[in-house]
């Protein structure tokens, strides 16, 4: 303390030092997480797949964090205003689930918001759907027979391979052309240890640089999936497990009983049936069908590129459709021009994807740089 | 014999320490008329809210989950009257008490010409801080609690209780919805307590009141502006006001404490810094007026 009375100016190392432990310790303790290597016993991303398949868990609760940073241009009506927001937050952002599982018929997903929750709750065959934002739940009775049937493993057609090995094995070969399957045996998801699949694409055209599955070490389920785009250290999408239990949920987790003031709507099967025949206008079947006709995919693998029609027909731009049609040319109007041998159009550009929005009418999308785009709009 | 001299004395009998100062600070804060009439217009909120509510309810049950949070539920359950008043007043009106408690604290005591006398009484500067800081933290626990207690008076004369519906979708009796609620008061008692702490720091480089509290202020609006852009994601971890809205976790079914944690470590990492800070400005600097 003396030398504090006759240096004053000493004492302020102690904010400066408390300052950098707090930062420095909040990005150590992340990269502590992240490059922990456990070591584990090697297994082979066959070994890792028939695991996957033999997995058993009775159950299960935990946090689920997904994370985006696809990289988008500025999108009027979609990334700004604070309609857009949610939408905003899938594409580059976070979102967080809590998660309960009790065997196949058990199930809640609980979406996190702000001063909000949405739920999913399956028990048994009811299956219920609440926003806490208007206090409106829906209610879906699963029809028996269908439960039943999910049941009977039965069922599979013969011909399939009967083995969780065989189908490994199969699954491995099916996509060696294109893919390039390692493991690892350092990642740490969750607390856990856990296997990491791999998958990384051959073709150099992709946008895609790696796949990445975490795999449990000890119960063998998938903890997290890391898409990195190519070339980049930080991956552009992540799905994975903050937190994860392997105790059994209470019962009461996957009881819904819909409070008081509630608005609940239970559309039977039959009426899911109507609405949607309803829905399907002659005119919206004919354009559907001349969608499905114009689409087409353009190579193969993870280089292959999504060509579709965008319905035509200007009397369609009337009424609410009309209005969403006017959002879209609004949207595409704010994307860079481009045009080559191929024609011209309006290019959309992020870390994993691409999309051309060409002027006469058809969308290509896929996991490639422009130019590919380029090349298979002008087949 | 002069207390410099009893504070030299290397073998003093262990000092019990005494209350009194701290005692002095929270009764001086209490009969401050602006920190009674600030109280009571935290009060006052909840109470023109739930009355707006009241004349208005018909028209607002056509638009459920119009408004601000929970105030869709208030016709339906009086608890919900404190819930939307305390997330009203976290944006601009708790800040502010703070804002002005911190501005009291030292700045104001400068501005005054009372602090060189309390100087003179035998205390250290970092006991006078730590109890200036106490009488802050005081103060933030205090305001949530009142707005909650006021919101449920007269939520519960106007509405009624019963059930109360969390977000989850599921139903807990009202004594449970008490103790969350009170989870929540105390949740953003740390929340405000952290501010304290920054306007503490504000209050020691300042003589003028006014300007530590309008710096507090502006803080804590400008926090929450840059929260809502999207392009300063790398920011947002380390805003004051990150976590603030994170009370709602108490709200759910079942409760998960994980979920508050790093809101309460980074109030404790505010503190820490700013608390500090604090004492390293106002220990070594010469106190004038």
């Amino acid at each position: 303390m003396s030398v504090f009375r006759s240096r004053p100016a000493l004492r302020w190392l102690v904010p400066a030092a408390a300052a950098v432990v707090v930062i420095g310790g909040g990005a150590a303790a992340g990269t502590i997480v992240a490059s922990a290597d456990p070591s584990l016993p090697e297994r082979s991303a066959a070994q890792l797949l028939v695991d996957v398949q033999n997995a058993k868990v009775d159950g299960f609760s935990g946090t689920v964090v997904q994370t985006a940073d696809l990289g988008l241009p500025a999108l009027p009506g979609v990334t700004s205003g604070a309609g857009g927001a949610e939408l905003m937050k899938l594409v580059a952002g976070s979102n967080t689930a809590r998660v309960w599982y009790a065997g196949e018929d058990k199930a809640r997903v609980a979406l996190m918001g702000t001063l909000g929750e949405t739920d999913v709750i399956r028990n048994g065959s009811d299956v219920w759907l609440w926003r806490s934002t208007d206090s409106s739940a829906t209610h879906v009775k699963l029809p028996a027979d269908k439960n039943g049937a999910d049941r009977t493993p039965s069922a599979l057609p013969s011909g399939l391979p009967s083995t969780p090995q065989e189908a490994a094995d199969a699954a491995l070969a099916a996509i060696d052309p294109t893919t390039a399957v390692t493991t690892t045996g350092a990642a740490k998801v969750a607390g856990r240890d856990a296997y990491e699949l791999v998958l990384s694409p051959r073709d150099t055209a992709s946008l895609v640089g790696q796949v990445r599955l975490a795999i449990d070490a000890e119960q063998h389920v998938p903890l997290g999936v890391d898409v990195y785009a190519k070339g980049a250290n930080d991956p552009a999408v992540r799905v994975a497990f903050q937190q994860i239990s392997f105790t059994v949920p209470d019962a009461e987790q996957f009881t819904f009983n819909p409070p008081p003031g509630t608005k609940v709507t239970e559309p039977s099967a039959g009426d899911i049936a109507k609405e949607r025949e309803k829905a399907i206008t002659p005119e919206a079947r004919k354009a559907q069908q001349q969608a499905t006709e114009g689409t087409k995919v353009v190579g193969q693998g993870w280089t292959s590129v999504l060509v579709a029609k965008l319905p035509a027909g200007d009397d369609a731009k009337t009424g609410p459709a009309g209005e969403a049609a006017g959002q879209l040319d609004a949207i595409v109007g704010s994307l860079p021009k481009t045009s080559g041998a191929w024609g011209s159009g309006h290019l959309l550009t992020s870390a994993l994807f691409s999309a051309l929005i060409t002027d006469d009418g058809r969308v290509l999308v896929g996991a490639v740089a422009p130019e590919k785009l380029y090349e298979a709009a002008g087949k | 014999m002069s207390a410099v001299e009893v504070a030299g004395v290397p073998a003093a009998p262990v000092r019990r320490v005494s209350t009194r100062f701290l005692r002095s600070e929270l009764r001086l804060i209490a009969v401050r008329r602006r920190n009674q009439v600030g109280l009571a217009a935290l009060a006052a909120v909840p109470v023109v809210l739930a009355v707006a509510m009241k004349v208005a309810a018909p028209d607002t049950s056509d638009r459920p989950g119009g408004g601000p949070d929970f105030f869709a539920q208030i016709t339906g359950n009086g608890f919900f009257v404190a819930l939307a008043a305390l997330g009203v007043e976290l944006g601009l009106f708790l800040p502010i008490a703070i804002a002005m408690l911190a501005g009291d604290a030292v700045a104001g005591e400068a501005n005054q010409g009372t602090l060189r006398y309390l100087l003179t009484v035998p205390v250290g500067r970092t006991r006078l801080l730590a109890v200036k800081y106490a009488g802050i933290v005081a103060g933030a626990f205090l305001a949530p609690l009142v707005v909650a207690v006021s919101g449920l008076v007269i939520g519960l004369i106007l509405f009624g209780g019963g059930d109360v519906t969390l977000l989850s979708g599921s139903q807990v009796g009202f004594g449970e919805a008490l103790l969350r609620l009170l989870g929540v008061c105390l949740y953003l008692g740390v929340c405000l307590s952290a501010l304290g702490a920054v306007g503490l720091f504000l209050s020691t480089l300042t003589e003028q009141p006014m300007g530590a509290t309008i710096a507090l202020t502006m803080l804590t609006v400008a926090s929450f502006v840059l929260q809502q852009i999207p392009q300063l994601d790398w920011l947002h971890p380390y805003l004051l006001t990150r976590h603030w809205q994170d009370f709602g976790e108490l709200l759910r079914d079942p409760v998960s404490f994980g979920a508050l944690t790093p809101g309460l470590l980074s109030a404790g990492a505010y503190v820490l810094v700013f608390a500090t800070a604090a004492w390293a400005r106002f220990a070594g600097r010469d106190v004038t007026s």
